[in-house]
């Protein structure tokens, strides 16, 4: 199966959902997006930290210092009160739009 | 907002985050590795990516750019110096004029709340005036509720005892100081509550130059008197050196206005109504009153004035205020006439020195912008490098932009030392008055920095996209530039020529009347409260003993000076063609044409019963009754002996002749009869056969004998003329300063061009010679390539100096602004100038050996 990189715009709510059940490191996430995914959603390294960053400076997520499971020191990002209602706002938008586009593909 | 917020912490916390990013992205990599991956994309750029997402790249890279322009610059210093002189000249010329526009227009004076000042006119629909009579003034100030204070001002001049010449006196009120937030240097200045009694001590205030040239700067004359005017006043106070009062001339002594009277004898200045005397007026507004809330309650303040003397405040009159705390507003002085007032002479000036100092900068910026294309060729290698390691295009284009944006910058700030050097030097030239500061204030310096990008822009950045495109060989770029220069360079050389023939046409050139041997004495008796008749006995005198004097040809008697610019009254009249003439009012007695020699070209001249007569100059009858004999003709009306306002009935057309604005020739003259109101402000002319100098010390003495307060200002037509001649010779140095430099930089342009197209053609030219060609196709080779830029050059500059000529049409003596002396001896200089430059490099190709030549590449 070939691995597929995201449609555009999408990674940032995979982002926020993954962190919904608590928070993690960078590889964390794109390792939750993979299985989740049932290993199609490849996220790379070069699209990753750029949607971190953009998530981070939006009050999104918030990083904080906290020890991986080889024991190295490194960020952990958690949701904010801001980004779980950018979550929902951005859920409620795919929702509608994911019923449009099958609607389409059913009936056209 | 806070998101604004957090991308500040970013730019602040860069260095930090971009460790924890880099952490972060390490940690990722470990472990991908140890899911086995490897394939990993570029650490550096991929934080790059992520780094864009906090919007501060651009500071990093106009930082990378920044220092490496600096050290490119730094490793070309011949370049770069040369750049920044030829900028420095270009911005430096814009610096000056912009800052001197700044000082008269835009800068405030250095007095207290000077954007509240108001400064007031008489208007109305057929006359105008800038002084009031001292009880409009009054009236004013006593009912004005959208005014919090009225300054008055008159100045005159008096004698001093132990000073030579005249001393200048303003009379104002005595709120003048406190309201202008003025501070003594020593004693104190004029105050409201103890100078404005009628029953108070005569008081004086020094100003601070007077105090250094006078009293040698001695604090101790605080508390002692004076002697002015034969009357004793006491000295109160010094005022700090930077006071720069309401006027543009350099006060020694201020006295209050409503001691005016007793130390003038017999001045009516308080109580007369009659035009011609009065005050300068300023009104402080009140706070948030608007200046046309202040003139609508004027108009009904002046209406009822009117009531009260309906023969002396004109129908519909009004006071139309303007800026009062800027040094435009005092730079009117007294002045008044009837019918439309002539349209604000500054503006087009302005705006024509605007267009010529612009000009020089263009001809520096397509000059620059040829040398950084001719860099661009030996800059191909570092492009091309950059290309090849990825650079875009665009980040190429940034570069190169980059430099020329530092380059525009040194240049601004050498530039805006330059400008205020030669605006110091021009304000030390002219006798600017000390409190005029020139040093660079806000709006001076962000006008050079502007400047600077302009500059960049015009020179840079045409360069940069074609050097980053490696297309800076292509030949349109570099004759665009030439062309441009010469257009330039054309346009300034011609204006330069047409004012040198202009100055060279006023020297040779009558006036129209004879100043060579004439000398003008002026009494001031207004300033000593002779009234009409008084007046009338002390001329009468002066004149009968002026006439036994040996050696004097000729005496009679104006109002208006020839040549003093005093006492000027200019009536607007519109003729047929939409155009606006000046006609200056000469009042005279019935001699001053025969003393002057002007002589009657048809009609005859005024006799003492001409009370309605006037005389016309020749264009003046030609403009206003083409085809038409004037003579009989009604034109325009003043005062006959009841005071009843009759028409003028043209007697006689005199040889054109301008007794005042000699560089105008929209002025005309005319001359009748001087009336009641005139006789206090008369002159006495007088021609000598002989020598001039033996009239001073006669006139002195005859003077003391009739009237020994009077002290006659005493001065020859010829050192008048010489005076205002300087003011346009400064003027023609000035434009002729800027077209030599114009040249230069267009020779420089041209030479440099010649040069590189030589070198680029040694082969072609070996081959040729090998061929048998003759030093005349080798030359024509080398510079035909430049004959069309320079071509097409010209011709914008011609069509663009006609164009611009027109604001100079009154500056010119009656020169055409088309004159073709001036086109063609600038052209051909142009031509010449840059043909020699030319050939300078061109020469090289001649001795262009034919072996060496076709050996190398």
């Amino acid at each position: 199966m070939p691995k597929k990189e995201m449609p555009a715009g999408s990674l940032v709510l995979l982002i926020l959902r993954v962190l919904q059940s608590g928070p993690l490191h960078g590889y964390a996430i794109a390792q939750k997006i993979y299985v989740l995914s049932a290993e199609v959603l490849h996220v790379e390294e070069g699209s990753l930290y750029p949607a971190l960053q953009k998530i981070l400076l939006k009050g999104w997520a918030t990083s904080e210092w906290g020890l991986s499971e080889t024991n190295r020191k490194v960020r952990f990002y958690s949701l904010t009160p801001a980004g779980r209602a950018q979550l929902e706002a951005e859920l409620a938008d795919y929702s509608r739009v994911a019923e449009a586009i099958q609607s389409v593909l059913k009936t056209a | 907002m806070s998101e604004i917020f957090r991308r500040i912490q970013y730019l602040l916390n860069r260095r930090r985050m971009d460790e924890e990013l880099a952490g972060d992205m390490e940690f990722h990599r470990e472990m991908a590795q140890r899911g086995g991956r490897s394939n990993f994309g570029d650490t550096l750029r991929l934080r790059e990516d992520a780094r864009e997402a906090w919007g501060w790249m651009w500071i990093d890279r106009l930082g990378q750019d920044l220092r490496y322009a600096l050290r490119v610059l730094r490793n070309a210093p011949g370049f770069t110096l040369a750049a920044v002189l030829m900028l420095a000249l270009g911005i430096g010329v814009n610096v000056a004029a912009f800052g001197f526009f700044n000082l008269i227009v835009l800068k405030p004076l250095p007095v207290r709340d000077p954007d509240t000042l108001l400064r007031f006119k008489r208007s109305a629909p057929e006359r105008y005036a800038y002084s009031l009579p001292y009880q409009e003034m009054a009236f004013v100030r006593s009912h004005a509720k959208t005014l919090s204070a009225v300054l008055a001002l008159n100045t005159t001049r008096l004698t001093m005892e132990g000073k030579e010449g005249p001393a200048l006196v303003h009379f104002v009120t005595t709120n003048f100081f406190s309201e202008l937030g003025a501070a003594p240097k020593f004693g104190r200045l004029l105050d409201a509550s103890r100078d404005e009694a009628p029953d108070a001590p005569l008081v004086v205030v020094l100003s601070h130059g007077f105090w250094r040239s006078q009293f040698g700067s001695d604090p101790s004359i605080v508390g002692r008197t004076i002697r002015l005017n034969g009357r004793v006043l006491a000295v109160l106070g010094i005022t700090a050196e930077e006071f720069s009062g309401l006027s543009m001339d350099k006060p020694d002594l201020w006295v209050p206005l409503v001691q005016q009277p007793q130390i003038v004898t017999g001045s009516h200045l308080l109580t007369e109504l009659n035009e011609g005397v009065g005050v300068r007026t300023w009104g402080r507004m009140q706070p948030g009153v608007t200046p046309q809330g202040v003139e609508q309650e004027l108009r009904y303040i002046v209406a009822e004035f009117r009531q009260q003397h309906p023969a002396e405040i004109w129908e519909k009159e009004s006071l139309v205020s303007q800026p009062g705390g800027y040094a435009k507003s005092l730079m009117i002085g007294d002045r008044s006439g009837t019918g439309t007032e002539q349209p604000d002479k500054l503006y087009p000036l302005a705006m024509l020195i605007g267009s010529l100092v612009f000009l020089i900068l263009a001809a520096a910026c397509s000059n620059l912008g040829g040398l950084l294309l001719a860099r661009g060729v030996s800059r191909e290698r570092e492009i091309s490098i950059r290309t090849a390691i990825g650079a875009g295009t665009g980040r190429l284009i940034r570069q190169l932009f980059t430099e020329s944006v530092v380059l525009g910058l040194l240049g601004s700030a050498a530039g805006l030392a330059l400008g205020y050097l030669v605006l110091k030097l021009m304000m030390a030239w002219t006798g600017a008055p000390e409190w005029l500061d020139a040093s660079p204030d806000w709006p001076v310096a962000a006008f050079a920095t502007g400047t600077g990008f302009v500059s960049a822009i015009l020179f840079g950045l045409a360069p940069a996209i074609q050097v980053a495109r490696q297309r800076h060989r292509s030949t349109f770029s570099k004759q665009l530039l030439i062309g441009a220069q010469v257009a330039a360079s054309c346009v300034l050389l011609i204006v330069a020529g047409l004012l040198i023939r202009a100055l060279d046409h006023a020297l040779s050139a009558s006036p129209g009347f004879e100043y060579e041997g004439a000398v003008a004495v002026m009494p001031g008796l207004g300033s000593h409260g002779y009234t009409p008749e008084q007046s009338r006995a002390y001329v009468d005198a002066l004149k009968d003993r002026l006439r036994e004097l040996p050696g004097v040809a000729s005496v009679s008697a104006t109002a208006t000076p020839p040549l003093a610019g005093s006492n000027v009254m200019v009536v607007g009249v519109t003729i047929d063609d939409g155009r606006h003439l000046d006609v200056h009012w000469n009042r005279v007695d019935p001699g001053f044409l025969e003393t002057m020699k002007i002589p009657i070209r048809a009609g005859r001249t005024l006799t003492s019963s001409d009370m309605a007569g006037i005389l016309i100059s020749e264009s003046l009858a030609r403009k206003s009754w083409p085809n038409e004999n004037p003579l009989g003709k009604h034109f325009l009306s003043g005062e006959d002996a009841t005071g009843a306002q009759v028409p003028y009935t043209v007697i006689g057309i005199t040889r054109d002749a301008r007794m005042d604005a000699l560089e105008d020739p929209d002025s005309v003259d005319a001359y009748m009869l001087a009336g009641k109101d005139d006789l206090p402000k008369m002159a006495v002319v007088v021609r000598m056969s002989g020598s001039l100098e033996s009239i001073v010390p006669a006139v002195s003495s005859i003077a003391r004998s009739i009237d020994p307060r009077v002290h006659p200002r005493v001065q020859t037509l010829k050192g008048a003329f010489r005076q205002k001649m300087e003011g346009i010779e400064r003027g023609t140095a000035a434009a002729a300063v800027l077209g030599a430099s114009a040249l230069l930089l267009a020779c420089l342009g041209i030479v440099g061009l010649v040069a590189y197209a030589v070198s680029r053609k040694m082969k072609e030219i070996g081959i040729r010679m090998a061929l048998g060609a003759r030093p005349g196709h080798i030359l024509s080779l080398v510079l035909a390539q430049f004959s069309r830029p320079v071509a097409a050059g010209l011709v914008v500059g011609i069509g663009g100096a006609a164009a611009l000529s027109d604001l100079l049409r009154r500056q010119l003596f009656g020169i055409s602004p088309l004159d073709p002396i001036a086109y063609v001896a600038a052209t051909a200089l142009f031509v010449g100038t840059v043909l020699v430059a030319a050939l300078i490099p061109a020469r090289r190709a001649l001795r262009v050996n034919p072996t060496n030549a076709l050996r190398c590449d």
